[in-house]
């Protein structure tokens, strides 16, 4: 599975050596290291962990999973980074080549389920959702690239079918803490995880809500923004983080009917998700009344 | 467009790039911090200029390969030469390179500093005072050159060919010097090893016949390493990053070492034991193995030599294996925990833990030891020999994740000349007292001259710098300060040392980019060579120049060694009458020097099987791929090659010994790889040794005189020393039952990790990091003494006292304190290298010596704007000066341990001070030399020494023989 290998380049630095698999894919001129470091360094960490674990960070247990994968099927060593999106994308076009250059039957099988397993497991229970927000926010280069990866993964998981069981990350993904239970910050920190609020919110969105809102942005990592902002105006934030979350629901909702299940999944997130946040902005609406009364 | 369409497209891109030999998938970058540029960019490779941010300054190198000088691991570095100003801008790892694989630690990209160091000697230099008093005046090199090949000329015409002798530290590359001393017909090669690594050689060389392990760590299962591996240890860096990826899949790493040091702290099993304790927690590791028959009993069956033993020690018991299993357990029974745990101050219970996990590792077990323990002790080589007998019991011998002997992993390829070794034996090199000696005793040397054993006419140092690195180093400047006993000293040096102080000529010479040679080394189970190479003159040859000397290239008039050493060989013997001629002659253009290009030309193209068409198939000639890449894998995965059948053409009317040996009269076929291997003797009938039979089959066994393992030494028994005949215990110099009430041990055997003995000096990038060495001491003994962290104290030694700052430290076991070797550099006069030597005064008063420190190090203006910006002043103490020689009396390898007294400083007492009776030193040397068994009362055969034992020059069977006794006159 060349392609997939081919894909797999452009989710590091464009350096000028990487211009033949640019030309191979038809993805024209290679982009500026400005566009790939706004892109992935600044908006989409192309690593698996930050989307399906639950600290919504780099590395833990959902890093633990994919390195688990390579083990059990006694692969060389995992790298040190394997839930990196170039890497992974790599090892699903060996799992595929091993499975091709397979001469016995039975073996062949099993690198098969092995492949499909990895597909659905580490690759389309979080690749969907990202590719969606990547397509919407980069430059022409990425686009182009995004939505062949996205075109691509689709396909595999079409002539794969439907996976047995959903991804253990989805099945076992808390949703948000209520703050009304909880620590505000522990909330906040929620929000930013995509696997247990159902939709990725980028440093771009939160600009986009500062304009939105009228609010001052100050600059910092994503959940000192978000912060602020809500310091600013919390009832205007919960107001804004609602309709952003029925519009996951509504992105996720629209995904083919081949990711059917996985789109489930993630789309039951948001929709809890929206409804929290509904829930709170209709709580400190009626607060603010009481007050301004 | 389809995406099956993509997909082929892709691929059909692939296939035409690779076949272009050109890369298509560039490697990771992001993920592994390993983005190389791409080969087929190497003439061109462009990169934004750092220090013009932020504007976008593109800056045009050429990338040469080159093989890093700065310790023996010979990775690969690729020198990125600036195309408008053809000078190197850095160092980066070679991707190509097979060992290091593209990865370096700190000292090689400070290869940078090194050459451009404004401190390094540019020129050729001849004393112009007295001897030691640091007067120069610039030479010519045809000047130095010409006096020199005189002197030697005519010590080899008047037959004094032992008074010239060429001291090495570190080679670097594989036989050209000795190859050159050969073709004087000089023995006189004199190496470093016996303050290094004799005492670890000799432990494997006892069990394999060849000297060096070779571990496989990235496929062992458990790895046990007696050693700071990970750190600093011998060839750490292609190790180091084999044991962590071993780690990475779940290998189990054990580490023993009386310091915590950095290796330690990756451990999963980490133990601090008694220094010298270590064999006896290793024996009760194998006794385990053995009592509870958790060893490979077939191996030991097949591989071992017990027969010979049975027979030749226990002959009143039937010799069969069940026989020999049960005496095993008889003779290992004593080495129980608790005798290790009495031993070693560690847990019986933690060892007890550690033997399980031995015991799970199979044939996946890689084990080290190079210095550390087996160096710091007598009877140190039992550390390597116990260590390795669990190798032996497990069966892990060149099997993946094993060891494997270094001959087998290593590739030596056969020059252009091989002249014949010398037909002549230098006593003082290889004394009689030490006719196991693993290496020359030089350290002794000073000794030898002060006992009238001979006078040295020429002397050269070479990477070496005996003042400072050996022990005893007053008793070197005594001697060298003696012309009657040294009349003409050679330092053959890039920077400027204590030892070349003292020289009469000194002569500089390249770094690891300014030089040429070729270099193997085990550090995996394969086979490779690397091509260092002066990178400046391959980059403007490139450019279309022609170069023919690698003077016109390097700074000043510094040379490199290769072409050095045939110059002066041409001048040595110029019209051929000697002999000498003939071996530094061009082949190709007779009557002319051979040049470089020819003898490496030669080489690639004749010896290096694989090479030539590797080269061909990117159109290169063999010489150009070396130039290009930098380094060739012969062979990948070796394999067990004792475990080869040998082919019925190589029986020609063989015999079978009782033991089951194999001799045949079918001649050694020639080899291209001339890598050291030692020669066990034949049968009475002039057969060679060529296999074992096991099981029937004749197999290749390994090169000792038994074919097989030595688990049993026939060659101790025969040469005196019976109670070492196996894998035993020796209780070490600095034993408890050794030491007075008031000593404890000090190790001085451990490196500070970005450090390179005396070569890092003028590397400023490492000298900023590491720059002194403080003396380790628990908390508990600080508290003991009253000192804390800083505080000054005196370390009293057999011969004198040296005063150091305390850093006080949970970090090693209470009671022994720990100092660095790496430090303490000096200097008589202000100048010369400035960036880590102390200025010191020395007084001198008959026997007695004493050091006091003028000043450290400052900011000083230079070329080089960062010597303004040196914030250090502080380089630590040289510590060795006040270590008296500990020769082992069989290794001949300096025992580094030292018992101490360490009190709070006295009231007059700085930082710095060193105080030392030369006198005593010899004492102790005399001490130490009286616990040998020399040949001449302990031959069995009346040679010097056992023959099958390796030797770097090996002179014929002939000249093994000693002298006849003389005649014993009066008696009746």
């Amino acid at each position: 599975m060349e392609l997939f290998r081919a894909l797999a380049v452009f989710a590091e630095p464009p350096a000028p050596e990487r211009a033949k698999v640019a030309a191979a894919l038809g993805l024209g001129a290679l982009p500026e290291a400005s566009e790939y470091t706004g892109l992935f360094v600044f908006q989409l960490y192309p690593y698996a962990s930050v989307y399906l674990g639950a600290e919504g960070m780099l590395g833990g247990e959902a890093r633990d999973r994919v390195a688990g994968f390579w083990r059990a099927l006694s692969l060389k060593t995992p790298p040190a980074e394997p839930d990196h999106l170039s890497v992974m994308l790599a090892l699903y076009a060996h799992l595929a080549e091993l499975e091709t250059n397979e001469t016995d039957d039975v073996r062949r099988e099993s690198w098969r389920r092995a492949r499909v397993a990895y597909l659905w497991e580490h690759l389309l229970s979080w690749l969907p959702a990202y590719l969606s927000k990547l397509t919407e926010i980069a430059t022409p280069f990425y686009r182009h690239w995004g939505e062949t990866l996205r075109d691509a993964l689709r396909e595999e998981a079409h002539a794969a079918g439907a996976p047995v069981q959903l991804s253990l990350h989805l099945r076992e993904a808390a949703g948000l803490v209520d703050p009304r239970a909880g620590e505000t910050a522990e909330f906040l920190r929620t929000l930013l995880s995509p696997a247990r609020s159902g939709m990725i919110l980028v440093r771009s969105d939160l600009s986009r809500a500062a304009r939105t809102l009228s609010l001052g942005l100050r600059a910092g990592e994503r959940r000192y923004v978000l912060e602020s902002l809500f310091a600013q105006d919390a009832r205007g934030v919960l107001g804004w983080l609602a309709s952003e979350a029925r519009g996951w629901r509504e992105r996720h909702g629209s995904e083919p009917a081949a990711l059917a299940g996985v789109a489930r999944a993630w789309e039951a997130k948001a929709a809890a998700a929206a409804q929290l946040l509904e829930e709170l902005k209709a709580a400190a609406d009626a607060e603010a009344e009481i007050i301004s009364g | 467009m389809n995406l099956k369409k993509l997909n082929q497209r892709v691929s059909a891109a692939r296939r035409e790039t690779e076949a272009r030999g050109e890369t298509f998938y560039p490697g990771p970058s992001r993920i592994h911090l390993a983005a190389f540029p791409p080969k087929e960019r190497w003439d061109d490779w462009v990169e934004l200029d750092s220090r013009a941010w932020p504007e976008r300054k593109e800056r045009r190198y050429m990338l040469v390969p080159t093989t890093c000088f700065n310790c023996e691991s010979a990775c690969g570095l690729l020198a990125y030469v600036d195309r408008e100003s053809l000078q190197v801008q850095k160092f980066e790892g070679n991707p190509e390179h097979p060992g290091s694989r593209g990865r370096n630690c700190a000292k090689g990209p400070a290869t940078l500093n090194q050459i451009t160091d404004p401190d390094r000697i540019l020129y050729p230099l001849k004393r112009a005072g007295k001897r030691g008093e640091g007067k120069w005046e610039r030479v010519s090199w045809d000047e130095a050159l010409d006096a020199i090949a005189a002197r030697i000329r005519r010590a080899i015409v008047e037959e004094r060919h032992n008074e010239v002798m060429y001291h090495v530290g570190r080679p670097g590359e594989d036989g050209f010097t000795e190859r050159i001393l050969a073709a004087w017909g000089v023995d006189g090669h004199n190496s470093h090893t016996n303050v290094c690594s004799s005492s670890s050689r000799a432990g494997y060389q006892y069990w394999m016949g060849l000297d060096r392990p070779s571990p496989d760590h990235a496929n062992a299962k458990v790895i046990f390493l007696i050693s700071s591996h990970l750190e600093a240890g011998h060839y750490f860096n292609p190790h180091a990053q084999r044991v962590i990826e071993a780690k990475a899949d779940g290998a189990k790493l054990i580490v023993f070492d009386t310091r915590l040091s950095n290796t330690a702290t990756h451990a999963d099993y980490f133990v601090s034991p008694y220094p010298g304790s270590e064999p006896a927690i290793v024996l009760s590791i194998a006794n385990y193995l053995i009592e509870h028959e958790l060893y490979n009993a077939d191996y030991v069956r097949r591989w071992w030599n017990w027969e010979e033993f049975m027979a030749g020690e226990y002959p009143e018991r039937v010799t069969n294996f069940e026989n020999f299993q049960k005496l095993l357990k008889e003779l290992y029974a004593e080495y129980t925990f608790e005798f290790a745990a009495r031993e070693s101050g560690v847990d019986a219970k933690v060892i007890e833990e550690i033997a399980r996990v031995v015991a799970t590792a199979g044939t996946r077990f890689s084990s080290h030891n190079w210095r550390s323990a087996s160096a710091g002790n007598s009877g140190g080589w039992q550390v390597t020999r116990t260590l390795f007998m669990l190798n032996a019991l497990l069966g892990a011998v060149a099997t993946e994740g094993g060891v494997f002997p270094n001959a087998w992993n290593k590739f030596v390829p056969k020059p252009i000349y091989s002249p014949p070794h010398p037909p002549r034996w230098n006593e003082l090199t290889w004394p009689r007292e030490y006719p196991l000696a693993m290496n020359e005793l030089s350290f002794l040397l000073p000794h030898f001259l002060k006992e009238g054993r001979g006078k040295v006419d020429v002397y050269f140092t070479r990477v070496y710098n005996p003042v400072w690195t050996n022990p005893d180093g007053f008793s070197w400047v005594e001697v060298l300060n003696d012309e009657s006993l040294i009349n003409c000293y050679v330092a053959l040096t890039p920077t400027w040392n204590e030892t070349a102080y003292f020289a009469d000529y000194i002569l500089p010479m390249g770094h690891g980019s300014e030089r040429h040679d070729v270099h193997s080394y085990e550090t995996h189970d394969a086979q490779w060579i690397g091509f260092r190479q002066p990178v400046l003159r391959v980059a403007r040859e490139r450019l279309g120049e022609e170069i023919t000397d690698t003077r016109e290239i390097n700074p000043g008039e510094v040379w490199e060694e290769n072409e050095f050493w045939l110059e002066l060989s041409w001048r040595i013997d110029p019209d051929g009458s000697l002999g000498i001629r003939q071996y530094v002659e061009s082949k190709s253009k007779p009557g002319e020097r051979l040049t470089v290009d020819e003898y490496y030309g030669y080489m690639f193209e004749n010896s290096v099987p694989g090479l030539p068409e590797r080269a061909a198939a990117e159109g290169l000639s063999p010489f150009e791929f070396m130039r290009r890449y930098g380094s060739f894998e012969v062979k990948k995965k070796v394999g067990a090659i004792y475990q080869e059948s040998v082919p019925e053409e190589e029986l020609e009317d063989a015999r079978t010994d009782h033991f089951g040996r194999v001799f045949t009269k079918t001649p050694k076929p020639p080899t291209l790889n001339i890598v050291p291997v030692p020669s066990p003797d034949g049968d009475a009938e002039g057969r060679r040794l060529v296999g074992v039979k096991v099981d029937g089959e004749t197999l290749r066994g390994f090169p000792t005189p038994s074919g097989r393992l030595e688990f049993y030494s026939r060659t101790l028994a025969d040469w005196g020393w019976p109670e070492y005949i196996i894998p035993t215990y020796i209780r070490s110099h600095i034993h408890p039952d050794n030491l007075q009430d008031d000593e404890t041990v000090l190790i001085s055997t451990f490196r500070l990790p970005v450090q390179i003995h005396t070569r890092s000096a003028n590397a400023k990038w490492l000298d900023e990091i590491a720059h002194t060495n403080s003396l380790w001491i628990h908390t508990s003994h600080a508290a003991r003494l009253n000192v804390r962290t800083g505080d000054l104290v005196r370390v009293e030694t057999e011969i004198g006292y040296f005063v150091v700052r305390a850093w006080v430290t949970e970090g090693i076991k209470p009671g022994i304190v720990a100092c660095s070797h790496h430090m303490g550099r000096w200097k008589l006069k202000e100048g010369g290298q400035r960036q880590l030597m102390a200025t010191v005064s020395l007084a001198h008063e008959g026997d007695r010596w004493g050091m006091k420190r003028e000043s450290g190090v400052a900011p000083y203006e230079s070329a080089d704007a960062d010597t303004l910006r040196i914030w250090w002043t502080d380089v630590g103490v040289h510590q060795n000066l006040t270590f008296p020689v500990h020769p082992d009396p069989i290794s001949g390898m300096h025992c580094w341990h030292q018992a101490v007294r360490v009190t709070r400083a006295d009231a007059g007492d700085a930082y710095g001070d060193i105080s030392v009776d030369t006198e005593k030193a010899h004492e102790v040397y005399l001490k130490w030399i009286a616990q040998t068994r020399g040949a001449d009362e302990f031959s069995p055969d009346r040679t010097r020494r056992p023959y099958w034992l390796l030797r770097p020059l090996k002179p014929s069977r002939e000249v093994y023989r000693l002298p006849d006794r003389p005649e014993l006159v009066g008696v009746e």
